[in-house]
């Protein structure tokens, strides 16, 4: 009894403030927005190909970010999380440091590198490599770099954690019994770091699907995704309704992501055992 | 032979490695360069160097410095209530084992799951009917939910190694449960929640979706007047700011590095 009051008095007012200034106003707002228009607003975008592309432009691009992420974050958290030499503090600091400057600043050193007269066209145009400059600002194209750019760090701190824990021995046993480094590294090291794998890819994933500062820099009005049409609505076009429901299906998008990427990667995970931990 | 063996990487992630880091650094050095420039757009190489942007920071209507300011308050103001709110949430859920723990567990972390433009829509519409409400209390408001997740997965981390048996200890020995609480269990998760705290602090300052939604005129933070700046002005003024802000950044870094190591960002 004295137990379950502990308990109570100690969630309370955490649980008391998520309701009210979270919870409740999360559905409150999803409840006005149904009462209000109906699914009027739901309708038009989910029948709208304009609308439909943004959407699969926001996903194709998220998934794009997470698959860069990976094939460079991996290599370079195997090198952070086996490298004996003293270059590794550094090169931790490096990857870190970036994480605490805002996206706002980082958004903005792409602005200065792919603009119309930026770094990258007064190069290639010195080199000679090109006659016009390239168009790169507010396309697909910047707006991946940035989110790569952006979310590289949490896939390489991710899976370097995990391959860390892996103990070297196991690598050294396998060698042992013949097989090349190849054959060590797709047979015992890779299988072993899916977890960081799996919640590298679920966190960058998740967090491009929901960028915005990066989208509204570099994408501009040009390209768009989500997030940056709720902007759209909410401050040029005042269709509040609208604005509404591009937010919830964004994040219905992201929950629906959420529970299905648990529910597929919880069996793999099993499988692996001993390695949950790791 | 096997000594000479361990800590050597073939040459492809090592390869992969300086290409990330030039990738990464790339924009930042950029920035800081560009801040030098005489010119307003940066020449590479620079022919001088000026200081003229940075005097440009305290002097164009871009109203920076109010904007540190806000920012600064609204991050601590923010991450003080977190740490009460946090902690004793974290606490209800680490000492004993019931059914609902997990469901809690993932209450109090829950607003990490959301996108932010989307709570700052709901925020938004939600102020938009309460009249006379100031701009600091709603992004205020705003930023208590988003950073408490970072201090409670922190508080979690650490408590989750907590040796519940010393609170019995000093119980058996005639504390109370707060005495306990301030004499033993703080001290022995205090990193943990200054991590966490950190984290959100610095997850708060650098917030710019929530807050450029529950802005006005009067009050704003400071990545909301840089994002302003830049819609109608991209001279090296922001180049100036932003190479504050990313030494800024750096110092803090290394006085982590220094004080409480970088192991917390090495955490599944």
């Amino acid at each position: 009894m004295q137990r379950k009051k502990g308990i109570l008095l100690l969630a309370a007012p955490c649980a008391i403030v998520l309701l009210v200034l979270f919870i409740i106003p999360m559905v409150y707002v999803l409840v006005s927005t149904l009462r209000e228009d109906g699914l009027k607003y739901f309708v038009k975008f989910l029948t709208d190909t304009f609308y439909l592309k943004i959407l699969w432009d926001t996903i194709l691009i998220s998934v794009e970010a997470t698959a860069i992420c990976l094939l460079v974050g991996y290599p370079v958290a195997y090198f952070l999380a086996r490298t004996k030499s003293k270059i590794k503090n550094l090169l931790l600091i490096a990857t870190v440091f970036p994480f605490l400057v805002s996206a706002v600043v980082r958004a903005y050193g792409w602005m200065v590198v792919l603009g119309q007269n930026g770094l990258l066209n007064q190069f290639l145009q010195a080199v000679g490599l090109i006659d016009k400059p390239l168009e790169i600002m507010y396309t697909y194209k910047a707006v991946l770099i940035g989110v790569v750019h952006l979310l590289l760090p949490y896939m390489i701190l991710s899976i370097t954690s995990v391959i860390q824990s892996i103990d070297e021995n196991i690598e050294y046993a396998a060698n042992s019994l013949g097989a090349s480094p190849v054959q060590t590294f797709l047979k015992v090291t890779l299988p072993l770091s899916t977890p960081g794998i799996v919640s590298g890819c679920i966190l960058v994933f998740t967090l491009s699907m929901t960028s915005y500062v990066t989208p509204k820099l570099l994408g501009g009005v040009k390209f768009r995704m989500m997030s940056t049409m709720v902007n759209q609505e909410v401050n040029v076009n005042f269709n509040w309704g609208f604005a509404s429901a591009i937010s919830y299906i964004l994040l219905f998008c992201i929950l629906v992501f959420q529970i299905v990427a648990t529910m597929a990667t919880s069996g793999t995970l099993k499988r692996l055992g001993g390695a949950k931990n790791a | 032979m096997r000594k000479k063996e361990k800590g050597r990487v073939s040459p492809l992630p090592v390869v992969v490695t300086v290409l990330a880091y030039f990738f990464i650094l790339l924009p930042l050095v950029v920035v800081i360069l560009a801040s030098f420039s005489p010119t307003p757009v940066l020449k590479f190489p620079p022919e001088e160097i000026s200081f003229k942007w940075y005097a440009n920071i305290f002097s164009t209507s871009g109203k920076f410095v109010s904007g540190f300011v806000n920012s600064i308050v609204i991050a601590l103001v923010a991450t003080v209530i977190d740490i009460f709110l946090g902690v004793t949430a974290c606490l209800s859920v680490s000492k004993y084992n019931f059914k609902l723990k997990n469901v809690l567990v993932n209450f109090f972390t829950s607003p990490m799951f959301i996108p932010s433009i989307t709570f700052a829509f709901v925020l938004l519409q939600l102020f938009s009917g309460i009249k006379g409400m100031p701009a600091w209390s709603k992004i205020l408001i705003g930023h208590i939910v988003i950073i408490l997740p970072y201090i409670v997965r922190n508080t979690l981390a650490i408590l989750s190694s907590f040796d519940w048996t010393l609170e019995d200890a000093a119980a058996s020995l005639g504390a109370g449960p707060v005495t306990t609480f301030f004499k033993v269990t703080l001290p022995v998760i205090k990193p943990g929640v200054m991590a966490g705290a950190l984290l959100a602090f610095l997850y708060s300052f650098d917030e710019a979706v929530v807050s450029s939604f529950l802005t006005n005129a009067k009050f704003s933070t400071l990545p909301v007047r840089i994002l302003n700046y830049m819609e109608f002005s991209f001279d090296p003024t922001i180049a100036a700011i932003s190479t504050i802000l990313i030494l800024g950044s750096l110092a803090l870094m290394l006085i982590m590095e220094r004080v409480v190591g970088l192991d917390m960002f090495l955490k599944t």
